[in-house]
């Protein structure tokens, strides 16, 4: 047995003490492994067509490899899923509507962002207008999102009932198991667009948080950060993230979103 | 009742991606169920015979660790592979690695006594008379004991794939696209159908094991047919 | 993560016992419902005449041959889907009874769908059991019973039903440790229960070794327990059976 934990400890320190490059892996396999949503229109969802996932983070993702020059590589996740599958090395970057918290930054490493969203409410039309109502109601989350957090402390008597996926938690709502599910505004937008009977909710206008989203990536990889963050910048810049955003959330789209968030204003 | 929402995704629910992406679906669900079997089967067979042969000290230690794995809940065996083994040990196992770990060591636990009552329900009568033929007690178990033994246990080692085809279902945890977790894809996308939806998965797997359960039946019934007529001219 | 930190804060260890709360009386109710639903079917089977005996054997085919994560998702999204909407309503609705010194609220619906989805898994395999013990007598004690007079359904009440209770008891309580480990998959349709609250706290916390730990801790205890308790009463019945 205490062989056992010396083997053990040995691999723990010999995983810290390597000092191998993410990045450089990343050239050698000629793969970027990224995690993104698959349920969640229109950040990560399979596309029926083509039966991959696709949406904006697969779109920055992709941006990503390129920069990189190796293929993408995305595996669904769901929220609770995030920052373990970082850790345990199974991806090398999440990108699937991930809110940077301090909390969160000890666990792994973030870019800057690159998308902007606030908590927000969907319920059934009539049932919730201010967030003052919030207290008394059975509020549907995700497991594992830092909604599912701030409600359970900013609102104490609510009762929070979390799901798997957003969708789930809308099933939920729809047999009204929940009076109202939360989540960031644009997702639950995105997910009202694909709502068959959309006429009986409505998102109110109020946001009880305001997130930053960015690129999750394992803790202490500096030159894939570095990376990172120059291919968002650089897609700021030559205005192809604001042709990522149009695709999703354009005029033209099915949620069309105003586009109030530029890559680096927020560094 | 809308069943387009099923008939519309049917290629989705049976293959997942496959061919333009990784193989899912029912498909994947078999090939788990497969994997996970034949690793159930071996390891049950090998821990068994332990269970049969050993005793003392090696015996209590090899019972306290088959009561591990039959005490806690395969979900919570899922999430301790997936998530702590690469921290653990610094090895990546892929997810479909991961669950057919988590299933075989279930299900081997689970077979191991199947195994040893296999073993020790061989009568006395022909270990002696091995013994007397002056075999070895490995050579008796290898050539008198397991062989029969092994024929009466077929029908609980299919009844265990059936188990483990059910088991599959719980990859749905850590994402991997079996059966289950790609029609909580379709669900998700389609959203106000999960009554269509989860019936039909339900109706899938059902027939599967079902046709698995008639095929224990045929053979159980086979057995005993041998066993009788075997039992028959030797009178 | 960190692998061997601090001890998970009091508040996630609270988190952690109220869900053990929440499985152990989720295990409680089913392994009590479930008895009676699996013995009054498998009895049904033995008694009643061909309709039921076949709506028996297909309830108990369908229930063990399909995944109880199927089943529950069907019992919590696709049947609260399928009810008229007034039912629903009415399911979902907060009540609670009054009982003097005590209350009791209505569960909610994850609650509901979670303890009628175990326990219909739980009677099926239950059912099985007693049927397999039920075969376990021997036929010439049913014979034996109808030669002295007395009718089918007495021989079977008073000689074969104790008998093959008897035998099945011990697979029985295998069940209820199924039920104790099953109760995991309802974090699924968000029941609170242990599985949840040490995602739960692994989540807030990022404790995955302490969450996971303490989980499967506390499962293999409660397994253990049970099994044992089972076990020790087998014992004592068959000592004094043969002392009477």
């Amino acid at each position: 047995m205490r062989r056992l934990f010396a083997f053990a400890f040995a691999t723990l320190l010999s995983v810290g003490a390597a000092q191998a490059d993410r990045l450089d892996d990343i050239k050698k396999d000629g793969v970027l492994r990224v995690a993104s949503f698959d349920s969640n229109p229109p950040f990560g969802f399979v596309e029926p067509a083509t039966k991959q996932i696709a949406g904006l983070d697969v779109d920055f993702a992709q941006a990503i490899a390129d920069r990189i020059g190796v293929k993408l590589d995305v595996r669904p996740t769901n929220p609770a899923s995030r920052i373990p599958l970082l850790t345990s090395g199974k991806v090398d970057l999440v990108l699937a509507n991930f809110t940077i918290t301090e909390e969160r930054a000890k666990q792994l490493d973030f870019s800057i962002p690159y998308f902007a969203s606030g908590q927000q409410f969907l319920a059934k039309k009539g049932t919730l207008s201010s967030p003052d109502q919030l207290n008394g109601l059975r509020i549907g989350a995700d497991k594992g999102t830092v909604n599912e957090i701030v409600l359970r402390r900013d609102f104490p008597k609510a009762t929070v009932v979390a799901y798997d996926d957003t969708p789930f938690a809308f099933t939920a709502l729809r047999n009204g198991n929940v009076q109202a599910i939360t989540q960031d505004g644009p997702k639950l937008v995105g997910l009202l667009a694909k709502v068959p009977d959309r006429q009986n909710y409505e998102i109110p206008p109020f946001s009880i948080s305001s997130d930053y989203i960015g690129v999750g990536i394992p803790k202490g990889e500096t030159r894939l950060r570095n990376l990172v963050n120059e291919t968002l910048r650089d897609l700021g810049k030559s205005g192809k993230a604001a042709v990522i955003y149009d695709r999703w959330f354009g005029p033209n789209t099915e949620q069309p979103l105003p586009r109030l968030f530029r890559i680096g204003e927020h560094d | 009742m809308n069943l387009a929402v099923v008939t519309d995704n049917l290629g989705y629910l049976l293959v997942g991606a496959w061919p333009d992406g990784p193989i899912g679906g029912l498909a994947l669900t078999l090939i788990l169920s497969g994997l996970s079997g034949l690793v159930s089967a071996v390891l049950g067979l090998l821990l068994g015979i332990g269970l049969a042969m050993s005793a003392g000290a090696g015996r209590r230690t090899l019972v306290l660790g088959l009561g591990f794995f039959r005490a806690i809940p395969i979900l919570m065996l899922i999430f301790w592979s997936y998530f702590l083994l690469p921290i653990l040990f610094g090895v990546s196992v892929p997810e479909i690695g991961t669950v057919v770990t988590a299933l075989a060591l279930v299900g081997g636990a689970y077979l191991a006594y199947g195994v040893a009552a296999g073993i020790e329900s061989i009568g006395s009568g022909q270990w002696a008379a091995g013994l007397a033929l002056g075999l070895g007690r490995w050579q008796v178990l290898r050539v008198i004991v397991l062989p029969q033994a092994l024929r009466a246990m077929a029908p609980s080692f299919l009844n265990q794939w059936t188990a483990l085809i059910k088991d599959t279902s719980l990859a749905y945890v850590i994402d991997v696209p079996e059966l289950s977790f790609v029609a909580a894809q379709v669900n998700n996308r389609a959203m106000v159908y999960p009554a269509e939806i989860f019936l039909f998965v339900g109706a899938v797997y059902g027939a599967l094991c079902l046709a698995l359960d008639r095929l224990v039946a045929v053979l159980a019934w086979g057995a005993r047919r041998t066993s009788w007529l075997s039992r028959g001219t030797r009178a | 993560m960190s692998l061997f930190g601090d001890l998970l804060a009091p508040r996630y260890l609270l988190w952690l016992l109220q869900g053990f709360e929440v499985t152990l009386a989720l295990s409680a109710a089913v392994s009590g419902a479930g008895t009676v639903l699996g013995l009054a079917a498998c009895c049904l089977r033995e008694v009643g005449g061909p309709a039921p005996r076949r709506a028996v054997a297909v309830f108990v085919g369908l229930v063990r041959n399909t995944p109880l994560l199927v089943q529950l998702f069907v019992w919590y999204f696709a049947v609260a889907a399928l009810l008229p909407s007034g039912m629903t309503a009415w399911l979902n609705a907060p009540r609670i009874l009054d009982l003097g010194p005590a209350t009791l609220s209505w569960p909610a619906y994850e609650t509901l769908a979670g303890f009628v989805g175990l326990t219909v898994y739980a009677g099926a395999y239950i059912a099985e059991e007693g049927r397999a013990g039920i075969n376990g007598v021997r036929s010439t004690q049913r014979e034996a019973a109808l030669a002295l007079g007395l009718t089918p359904v007495q021989a079977f009440r008073h000689i074969v039903l104790p008998q093959a209770l008897r035998i099945a008891w011990l697979p029985i309580v295998g069940q209820y440790l199924n039920t104790i480990k099953n109760t995991a998959l309802t974090m699924t349709i968000g029941l609170a229960e242990l599985s949840y609250a040490s995602r739960q706290a692994e989540t807030e916390t990022f404790k995955t070794f302490q969450a996971f730990g303490i989980a499967t801790l506390l499962y293999i205890g409660a397994v253990a327990l049970v099994e044992a308790a089972g076990q020790a009463l087998v014992r004592r019945a068959a000592a004094q059976a043969s002392r009477a």
